[in-house]
């Protein structure tokens, strides 16, 4: 009964966070008060005319321009109109149509000679509305769970932040052993949160921390038998420090999500399992758990593989439709994404005996019910 | 040869010894994912619709991802139906969405490469960034519905006779425990592959407000809640497509 009024409670307090969040969102839409940068508000769009172009590689497409009327919404202009004219293109690369009741960023330069511009569209209300959805449905689905997995994700921003600032500070020269001690906090402070501190926890660090560990001594290998032949650190996107150091410390985080992903789905598995048939022996355990891990390393190399290449995707197509060839397009901007979804891909593999094994040794006869 | 190839060469071997046939097609199924990511672009940049070649490539990349991982008949073909269902759902999401947000294409933080290079390609980039935002999601959801099937596979193996509720309940059970961990694979993922970008804004102390608003960040927090929402519909939704084929496996026997 007790337990009846609990779930009760937890479901109203739920969508009352739900709404919450909703009315969160609309007040961004009132929130230019808080930007430092001048906001202004769509009020009408003209379109003036549109024209036909092609490039040297005989791309065809349309230049349109228009008519913006905005009404500036914050700062020492509040209240004025003016009147903008925006060009923008069918692909739309760089620039954007705007449309009546769109925000924006626009500058007003202090002398009157110069014109007032656009610089960009205001996102905040609708990415706050995505986010909003994402949370809704985590709480809504998984309640406490969710809640917590939340919590874990926002002390691995603050930490990522934190981070970055001491990286800054010191000029990338502790990078290394910055992100390393980085890397293990995350993994205590991730398992701590999502299973709690308990054997399954110690287990399942264990197994992240020796596969992760053993893919990157693997990949140094590698990079030195082969000198780091194809590895295109020069195509490396917005770098300010040197490139290779920033390079293998952004693949040792990608993965490093993906390996306790792993082992904590074998182990939490095996857990299971062993609840479900507590006189399963130990080798039967760890048989299953290479089962388990063999089904599920394919598709978790893919998901990181597919994350990592998604991004390229524009700037593919641009070097594609600009005249270069496959070879070259791929060289420039798909070999980095690669080179990190191999090194991931070992770490997901290794982890996987090393989880079940330990699994198999370590766990009590007897699993508490949860 | 070169690093690519060598480390390509150490994971199918792991794959191999780790997985035996399993592992073979799992890796066989990387280099078709990675064959039909580069056609999705090729087909992209002739001038097929960015929506339509999503939608068939993504299929396509989920029976690979799944069918070629998965050994367990009844687990995979549970993964699939799900998968493609949640797929589905996300387009109807990520399609306005992106349409609304309009965080395609290029930043001015993207200058320095952009030097040189013809913008005006006549390819919608508010179309690519449905395409990246929907496969970069799908690998996401085919992990999550095979953990989820292979698990409770495993229970209906171990357990012939286990009854729907009890299935359903260990299936959000393995979900809750699986769905703090994915977070962080996804989290990881996306902004570990970002530290360089952050670094730049840091750096050159962009203020909280432009952050939040600039393109390029907008569409790869875009791509984690997208990634997110879809990991989350597949708990529920892969239980339930299992407790339908189980029940159904269940008749059948009688």
């Amino acid at each position: 009964m007790k337990q009846h009024i609990q779930q009760h409670w937890g479901f109203w307090l739920t969508i009352l966070v739900v709404i919450i969040g909703l009315i969160g969102v609309g007040l961004t839409r009132v929130d230019a008060g808080l930007y430092r940068q001048t906001v202004a508000k769509v009020t009408q769009v003209q379109a003036i005319n549109k024209s036909a172009t092609s490039d040297e590689f005989n791309n065809k497409d349309e230049t349109y321009t228009q008519w913006v009327t905005v009404k500036i919404l914050n700062k020492s202009h509040v209240g004025k109109t003016y009147r903008i004219k925006n060009t923008y293109t069918r692909s739309g690369a760089m620039d954007q149509k705007y449309r009546t009741g769109d925000q924006v960023f626009v500058r007003i330069p202090s002398d009157h000679s110069s014109a007032v511009t656009i610089q960009g569209l205001k996102r905040d209300t609708a990415l706050a509305f995505v986010a909003w959805l994402a949370l809704a449905l985590l709480l809504l689905i998984m309640r406490f769970s969710g809640l917590m997995a939340l919590l874990s994700v926002t002390l691995n921003a603050v930490l990522f932040y934190a981070a970055i600032q001491i990286d800054l500070a010191t000029n990338g020269g502790h990078i290394y052993s910055l992100f390393g001690i980085l890397a293990v906090i995350f993994a205590v402070l991730t398992l701590w949160l999502v299973i709690g501190f308990n054997r399954q926890m110690v287990v399942t660090l264990g197994a992240t921390m020796a596969g992760t560990g053993l893919a990157v001594v693997i990949s140094l290998i590698v990079f030195a038998v082969t000198h780091e032949r194809g590895v295109t650190y020069e195509s490396m996107q917005y770098v300010t420090q040197v490139p290779r150091p920033l390079f293998l410390v952004e693949t040792i985080l990608g993965s490093l999500g993906a390996v306790m992903d792993e082992s904590t789905d074998i182990v939490a598995s095996l857990f299971q399992l062993r609840q479900e048939r507590p006189d399963i022996t130990a080798n039967q355990v760890f048989k299953s758990g290479i089962q388990i891990g063999r089904s599920i390393m394919g598709p978790l190399i893919n998901v990181l593989f597919l994350i990592f290449m998604a991004d390229t995707f524009a700037m593919t197509l641009l070097y594609l439709r600009n005249g270069n060839n496959w070879g070259y397009t791929f060289t420039m901007n798909m070999s980095l994404g690669m080179v990190q979804s191999l090194i991931s891909g070992i770490g997901i593999v290794l982890a996987i005996p090393v989880a079940s094994y330990l699994a198999s040794r370590l766990m009590p006869r007897e699993v508490p019910a949860q | 040869m070169n690093t690519i190839t060598v480390l390509g060469l150490v994971l199918f071997g792991l794959m191999v010894l780790v997985g035996g046939k399993t592992g073979a097609t799992a890796f066989l199924s990387l280099i078709f994912n990675f064959g039909l990511l580069f056609l999705a672009v090729v087909l992209i940049s002739w001038g097929f619709p960015a929506m339509g070649v999503s939608l068939v490539i993504g299929t396509v990349i989920l029976a690979f991802t799944i069918f070629f991982g998965e050994d367990n008949e009844l687990a995979a073909k549970t993964a699939y139906i799900a998968a493609l269902i949640v797929m589905v759902g996300l387009i109807i999401v990520i399609f306005p969405v992106e349409h609304w947000i309009m965080a395609q294409g290029f930043s001015l933080e993207d200058s320095e490469d952009l030097e040189g290079m013809s913008l005006t390609i006549g390819v919608s980039f508010v179309g690519v960034a449905v395409t990246e935002a929907i496969l970069s999601t799908l690998g996401a959801i085919a992990e999550a519905s095979i953990a989820i099937a292979a698990g409770l596979s495993e229970i209906i193996v171990h357990h012939p006779q286990v009854s729907s509720k009890r299935l359903y309940i260990d299936g959000i059970s393995i979900g809750k425990q699986i769905i703090g961990t994915t977070f962080n694979t996804l989290f990881f993922g996306f902004f570990g592959g970002f530290l360089a970008l952050f670094i730049w804004f840091s750096g050159l102390h962009y203020s909280f407000g432009s952050v939040i608003n600039n393109k390029i960040f907008v569409a790869e927090v875009l791509m984690v809640l997208f990634s997110l929402m879809g990991v989350i519909l597949t708990v529920p939704i892969t239980t339930w497509v299992m407790t339908i084929q189980h029940r159904h496996d269940l008749k059948l026997k009688d």
